[in-house]
């Protein structure tokens, strides 16, 4: 199973992986993603797209 | 330009270097090349599994505050397929600190030995010594010894900017890749790969003089120091207002309260430094200096450091001025730090005057632990976590509008 990292110093707190993606990403009270638990297989398709919209490039999935 | 928060421990590098059983012997001869070798005679070339072997039998572990065991990180850079680097860690941007700037004023060449033995195992050719930017006096007495020497390996000398997070590892190596000296995300571990994507092996000031010891001295002599599942000694810096910080170096084994100036017993003191916890004089009274003794007793040894702010000191107010310095210190790039740190630190004000809710702080330390690219807001978290684990009839004096550090007052 994979996971979603964000690169802390990079995201800009836009929100987007929360729109495409809120299943697993919260956000919290100042708009910055908050990741809650693993990237099932059925979120893996929403989870890359996630990544790939990120303005940011902030997103990762790893391992 | 803005004012910066001050620490609330002077950052100093005027220290008490008492003399010690190991690294610290002999500091009668002084720090120059000369007296090292006379005291130490050659470095002499080890190979790889040499090096490795001597590193596990002593139970090295890294001194800059998270104990990793030294013979692992070795292990790995030492298994990357391009040529490694070392990196000698000397910025120690914690105020309440003094320990590497010690060892770089009294002991430069034992710290620089154990680099060049790494670097000539590994076949590294570049070794990086990070210096102090606001330590003025170590960062002159490591730049010296470094120009009396002549290693088979090349010497490079930067300078960390002042503050807290400089010294963080991959804010060093960012300084070291012309970026700005502040942590980034690292998605592989230095180790794998570091500086220009190299394997890096980067280690504090102390540890890199252990590996110097070992190296001169052999493995006996390191362990005739210590415990038999704790080898060896491990430097301590005690700090106090108004004393000139004392720097100790200590066999793990010895009592805690054996290091402290017996005018300061009896009081709470910060174990760990600014990203330590607090601690009441009957846990210090019981504590054994030793990594799994401290962490027994829910605190960590980390990088040495004994803060003890007096009895009159009110361990609340002096967490506040604290979380505040930390807060300004933040390299306000990861926003969870940038908003979380300053939240808390109102939270942690708003405890001194009992109007603060520990649920709120709670929630905070929530939103920035294990977000950020370094574990700065984590370390500020376990600070203001303690003082509820720790000193919890402290916090509920503040509650009521009181404070068991000063007479009985009106909450406003």
């Amino acid at each position: 199973m994979s996971t979603l990292r964000v690169d802390w110093p990079v995201c800009q707190a836009r929100g987007l992986c929360h729109e495409l993606l809120p299943e697993i990403i919260e956000l919290d009270e100042w708009g910055y993603p908050l990741v809650n638990g693993e990237v099932t297989d059925e979120l893996l398709a929403d989870a890359r797209a996630a990544v790939r919209a990120c303005p940011r490039l902030a997103l990762r999935l790893v391992g | 330009m803005t004012t910066r928060t001050p620490s609330p421990v002077p950052m100093r590098d005027d220290v008490h270097v008492h003399p010690g059983p190991a690294l610290l012997s002999g500091l009668a001869g002084g720090p120059s090349l000369t007296a090292h070798r006379s005291q130490y005679g050659a470095l002499p070339r080890l190979d790889l599994p040499a090096l490795m072997d001597l590193a596990r039998a002593a139970g090295l572990r890294g001194r800059g505050g998270a104990g990793f065991p030294f013979a692992i990180k070795l292990s790995t850079v030492a298994e990357g397929k391009r040529r490694p680097v070392v990196v000698v860690n000397l910025s120690e941007g914690e105020p309440a600190s003094s320990k590497d700037s010690a060892l770089a004023q009294a002991r430069p060449h034992l710290i620089l030995d154990g680099a060049v033995v790494a670097a000539v195992a590994l076949g590294a050719r570049d070794v990086y010594v990070v210096l102090p930017g606001d330590r003025p006096l170590a960062a002159q007495r490591m730049t010296k010894a470094m120009a009396e020497r002549k290693d088979p390996v090349r010497l490079h000398r930067s300078i960390a900017d002042s503050r807290f997070v400089a010294g963080q590892a991959r804010a060093v190596i960012e300084l070291l890749s012309g970026r700005p000296n502040l942590p980034a995300t690292t998605w592989v571990p230095d180790a794998v790969s570091g500086l220009d994507g190299r394997p890096t092996l980067l280690s504090n000031a102390e540890t890199w003089a252990h590996v110097g010891y070992l190296a001169l001295r052999g493995e006996a002599a390191y362990r005739s120091n210590g415990t038999p599942d704790e080898p060896g000694t491990t430097l301590m810096t005690i700090t106090a207002p108004g004393m000139v910080p004392q720097v100790r170096e200590v066999a793990y084994g010895t009592r805690l309260r054996d290091v402290l100036p017996s005018s300061l017993h009896g009081a709470p003191a910060l174990v760990g430094g600014f990203h330590g916890s607090w601690a009441t004089w009957p846990t210090l009274a019981s504590a054994k200096v030793s990594v799994g003794g401290f962490r027994s007793l829910g605190l960590a040894l980390g990088a040495g450091i004994i803060h003890l702010p007096g009895r009159d000191a009110c361990p609340l107010e002096f967490t506040s001025r604290v979380v505040d310095y930390l807060a300004d210190q933040s390299a306000k790039r990861c926003g969870p730090c940038l908003n979380g740190l300053p939240a808390l630190a109102d939270a942690v004000r708003g405890l001194l005057v009992g109007s603060g809710r520990q649920a709120r702080i709670e929630v905070l330390a929530g939103m920035v632990e294990r977000r950020g690219a370094c574990a700065h807001p984590d370390g500020t978290v376990r600070l203001v976590r303690s003082l509820f684990t720790m000193l919890p009839e402290e916090v509920a004096a503040h509650a009521t509008g009181g404070c068991m550090h000063r007479p009985l007052r009106v909450a406003s």
